[in-house]
């Protein structure tokens, strides 16, 4: 839970000044300091981040009345720009997940030296 | 193991990451473009933006932009410098993307962007010559102090807003194209001023006449494109007398034939690049004072071409539209005048067939002796690919195109030269300058007087009560019927000898009539001294605009409105009375007979809601397809078309035309079968199309009016919108293309304006701004234009530039 928690202000906060990638960096090293076991390091990362960058999108969503995200649903073809909203949350979490496993990984092969 | 899990999955990491950074196709880097603090998400506007005070590095100057309700700028400024400088900021702020777009399309480098799918475009841009013209205007406004220095004013203003931009603060369209803007440059006004001049000005039917004339002969050509219809009614009337003699021009003896049938297809003049614009005198209105309109007819799109500006220092207060990448304004109004302008159909490009030497095509045949071509090398950069080199060949004439003919036997490939007005230096800027200021009639004359191309009919109206229309650009001086054929690249009769002079451009001021007018038709009746074209627009507008304005008395500004609305069709007029009046009633079902009697009740307004106009428009199609295009698409080469106005007064006159027979059957058509043949046919046609005989036929539907994202991106434009009118109509709104910003213009001590067009000050798709006046637009409603004396101590917001 504290991984989780840190790892959605980490990423947020370094999205702020780096590109997107950078979230990256944030779920590496805390996979790294943290060492959730590998079982539940890519479930939490990618929680963390599906949660942060749908819920951002959310409310961009809601603030824009939802001008834009349809627009954006239509060029894409999804239909829906709920759709749009999840797909946001997916690749968040998607690389932040990957990110915390490797980290936890490496962590592991440092311990066994 | 454990080594290896980690590196398997640190490895998808920097794939996956390096995938989603990347953009494959037209597909944009999803990564990056999904990420909620930088990528789209950022674009979405969530709240109305704030008045702020920018201070900006470089600039010394001082400007407030104040923002109406509409979001329409009004710029204060202390001089001309810092006014173009803040025009150039607020439309970089609102208008980036398109700004660069299209100087990127009008100087042919849209691949270095976007990749090879624009190559042949790109091509074909530099192939005619169009970044050669921009050179040589931008020497023109160099020469120009005035000018030059508000080019760069802009010029400035447009950067200092890029240069304020991160990443994430780039237009929506970057992030799905994914690339940069890039600095703004005087040379891309001039880009974009040309291309001004290829939408307008950028086709000719060369090729076709000359087809048609060997195919079809010469009675032919003078039935069809020289006889103007009785209905024909130009835009000088033929009441205005001139006290000139034209420039004598020598014509050749007998008339070249081109080598082969020909074809140079993609210069085809498209058929609806027109607009509408007059002015009534103060003695036909109910205030006393002139009333002025303008409705120029071009592609909709969103964003739309227009802006909308007021421009106010020391010697301007100027209110109106304008195309981005041009400082001032180019329709609109001040104080004192008005002004607005519709297209010339002049000929004013023209293919000559040329004589090489031998294959280096180093000299060309001219005069009576081998002349030098010159080479220009295009280096057109591709995104992700290597640069393309192409070699273009220039004569005298201009750059050189090879077609290769489908038609001849030997198939040898044909050279032309191709003479057009966008390859001469020319300051159009300067004209708007003068127009934004003027004060009286000489001033709208002297401001005219620079003006090139593309060739405008400039409507004119003043509160001194003067209203005047100058068919005004520079005019090759030509003998008659020059150019309308491919001409003999070697001989210099065919050379555009010289320039209708300024002063005898057509023109009037305060005809007895009590109004000016144009709607693209024949510029100036037959005893006007010069040649201009065989081809303008057809009379229905421009006749039913005359029509109104003489039976109008004490108009008011909304009547104006109105009449911008009219969507009465003068081709229905004058042809379906004579379809009803041949169809073989007797051979139609009961359905069909349901539709014929609706036409028969039909009053041939264009309206949205009623199905007729539908019809009549699948059934004229269809007759004029079924009497032309059995001689028409069965010769090898390509045709011109006959005009639909001149089509139906000969199909009227002429009971036994040949052309009526299908010359593909054994039996000899008659002009009855013909039409009861492609009756039944729309009948079948619209129902496959559209489902059984109802409310779905309305023609709002079948009209398919959609306004298109400008780089045509799915889900960024409007599509289906429920309208009326139709290209022969006074409200020319077709699928896409029609009105692009109405104006209505009451001069007088307190001048008065109206506008709409179809979009929004907001080029950026994720505000409500951005079509927020489709709606208006369709239906026809125009907004009082906020026009401010003074600094306005009410507004949304305000941009204080420092």
């Amino acid at each position: 839970m504290i991984l989780l928690i840190l790892l959605i202000i980490t990423a947020y906060l370094i999205n702020l000044v780096f590109p997107w990638w950078a979230i990256a960096i944030t779920g590496l090293i805390l996979g790294f300091q943290m060492k959730p076991a590998s079982g539940k390091a890519f479930g939490i990362g990618f929680l963390a981040l599906f949660l942060l960058w749908s819920g951002q999108a959310l409310y961009v969503h809601l603030a824009n009345d939802g001008i834009l995200s349809t627009r954006i649903a239509e060029m894409l073809g999804v239909g829906s720009p709920i759709l749009v909203i999840s797909i946001t949350g997916i690749i968040g979490g998607l690389v932040s997940g990957l990110a915390v496993l490797s980290g936890s990984l490496l962590k592991k092969n440092f311990s066994k030296k | 193991m454990n080594y290896l899990k980690t590196l398997i999955s640190s490895l998808i990491l920097v794939v996956l990451i390096v995938s989603l950074n990347t953009q494959f196709g037209s597909v944009p880097p999803i990564g990056k473009f999904v990420d909620p603090q930088a990528g789209f998400w950022a674009n979405a506007e969530t709240s109305i933006p704030e008045s702020d005070q920018l201070s900006i590095d470089d600039f010394d100057g001082n400007a407030s932009v104040y923002f109406d309700e509409r979001r329409v700028p009004h710029i204060f400024a202390e001089n001309e410098y810092d006014l173009y400088f803040a025009q150039g900021y607020v439309v970089a702020r609102d208008r980036l993307f398109q700004l660069e777009i299209q100087t990127l399309d009008a100087s042919g480098r849209l691949s270095e962007k976007i990749g090879d799918r624009a190559l042949n475009r790109d091509k074909e841009t530099r192939r005619r010559g169009m970044p050669y013209g921009a050179e040589k205007a931008l020497e023109m406004m160099k020469q120009d102090s005035k000018t030059w220095e508000i080019v760069n004013a802009y010029a400035d203003g447009v950067n200092a807003y890029i240069s304020s931009l991160e990443p994430k603060n780039y237009p929506v369209e970057y992030k799905i194209l994914d690339f940069a803007p890039e600095k703004w440059t005087p040379i891309k006004t001039a880009h974009l001023l040309k291309n001004m001049t290829r939408t307008l000005a950028g086709g000719n039917s060369d090729d076709r006449t000359s087809n048609t004339l060997e195919y079809f002969g010469a009675e032919f050509i003078e039935k069809f494109f020289e006889t103007k219809p009785e209905l024909n009614d130009p835009i000088i009337p033929p009441s205005r007398k001139w006290d000139f003699e034209g420039i004598p021009v020598q014509a050749p003896d007998t008339l070249f034939k081109s080598a082969s049938a020909v074809e140079l297809g993609e210069y085809e003049k498209p058929e609806g690049v027109g607009s509408n614009n007059w002015a009534v005198s103060g003695s036909k209105t109910k205030s006393g004072y002139p009333i002025l309109t303008n409705d120029p007819h071009l592609s909709l799109t969103l964003p739309s071409i227009w802006y909308e500006v007021q421009l106010n220092a020391p010697g301007i207060n100027s209110y109106g539209v304008t195309l981005q990448g041009t400082p001032g304004i180019v329709i609109g109004f001040n104080e004192n005048v008005a002004w607005g302008v519709t297209n010339v159909a002049a000929d004013v490009m023209d293919w000559y067939e040329i004589k090489f030497k031998d294959e280096s095509q180093k000299e060309y045949w001219h005069d009576g002796k081998w002349k030098s071509t010159t080479m220009r090398i295009e280096e057109i950069k591709v995104r992700g690919q290597e640069t393309v080199l192409d070699t273009v060949i220039y004569t005298h004439h201009g750059p050189i195109t090879k077609t290769e003919s489908r038609i001849n036997e030997e198939r040898k490939p044909a050279y032309h030269a191709l003479r057009w007005i966008a390859h001469e230096g020319s300051n159009d800027i300067k004209t708007f300058y003068g127009l934004n200021r003027a004060e009286n009639y000489d001033d709208y004359v002297e401001a005219l007087s620079h003006y090139v191309a593309p060739a405008q009919n400039f409507v004119f109206a003043s509160n001194e009560d003067d209203i005047a229309l100058w068919v005004n650009g520079k005019f090759p001086n030509k003998w008659e019927f020059q150019g309308r054929t491919v001409s003999d690249g070697t001989d210099p009769l065919y050379d555009w000898q010289g320039w209708i002079p300024f002063e005898h451009n057509p023109h009037i001021k305060n005809p007895e009539r009590g109004f000016v007018s144009s709607a693209n038709q024949e510029s100036a009746a037959p005893d006007y001294p010069y040649y201009l074209d065989d081809d303008f627009a057809p009379f229905e507008r421009g006749r039913r605009i005359n029509d109104l304005l003489a039976s109008m008395e004490d108009i008011t500004a909304k009547d104006m409105q109105n009449m911008q609305m009219d969507n009465y069709s003068y081709y229905a007029a004058t042809l379906l009375p004579s379809l009803l009046e041949w169809i073989d009633a007797e051979n139609l079902d009961e359905n069909a007979q349901k539709i014929l009697q609706l036409m028969k009740e039909w009053d041939y307004d264009m309206e949205a809601e009623e199905i007729a106009p539908s019809f009549f428009r699948q059934w004229s199609g269809n007759f004029y397809r079924a009497v032309l295009y059995d001689e028409y698409e069965t010769t090898d080469a390509v045709l011109r078309y006959p005009s639909r106005d001149r089509f139906v007064e000969i199909i009227k006159a002429d009971p036994d035309f040949d052309f009526f027979d299908n010359v593909a059957t054994e039996k000899i058509e008659t002009r009855a079968e013909i039409v009861t043949e492609s009756f039944n046919e729309s009948v079948e046609e619209l129902t496959n199309y559209l489902g059984e005989y109802g409310d779905k036929w309305k023609w709002g539907y079948f009209i398919n009016n959609d306004v298109a994202h400008l780089a045509d991106i799915p889900g960024f434009g409007r599509n289906n919108l429920f309208s009326s009118g139709s290209s022969e109509a006074i409200n020319a709104t077709r699928g896409g293309f029609g009105p692009s910003w109405r104006m209505v213009v009451e001069v007088g001590p307190e001048v008065k304006g109206y506008g709409v067009y179809p979009g929004g000050a907001s080029g950026n798709p994720g505000s409500p701004n951005y079509d927020s006046m489709i709606e208006p637009w369709r239906t026809g409603e125009l907004f009082e234009l906020n026009f401010m004396k003074e600094k306005p101590k009410e507004y949304l917001y305000k941009l204080e530039i420092r």
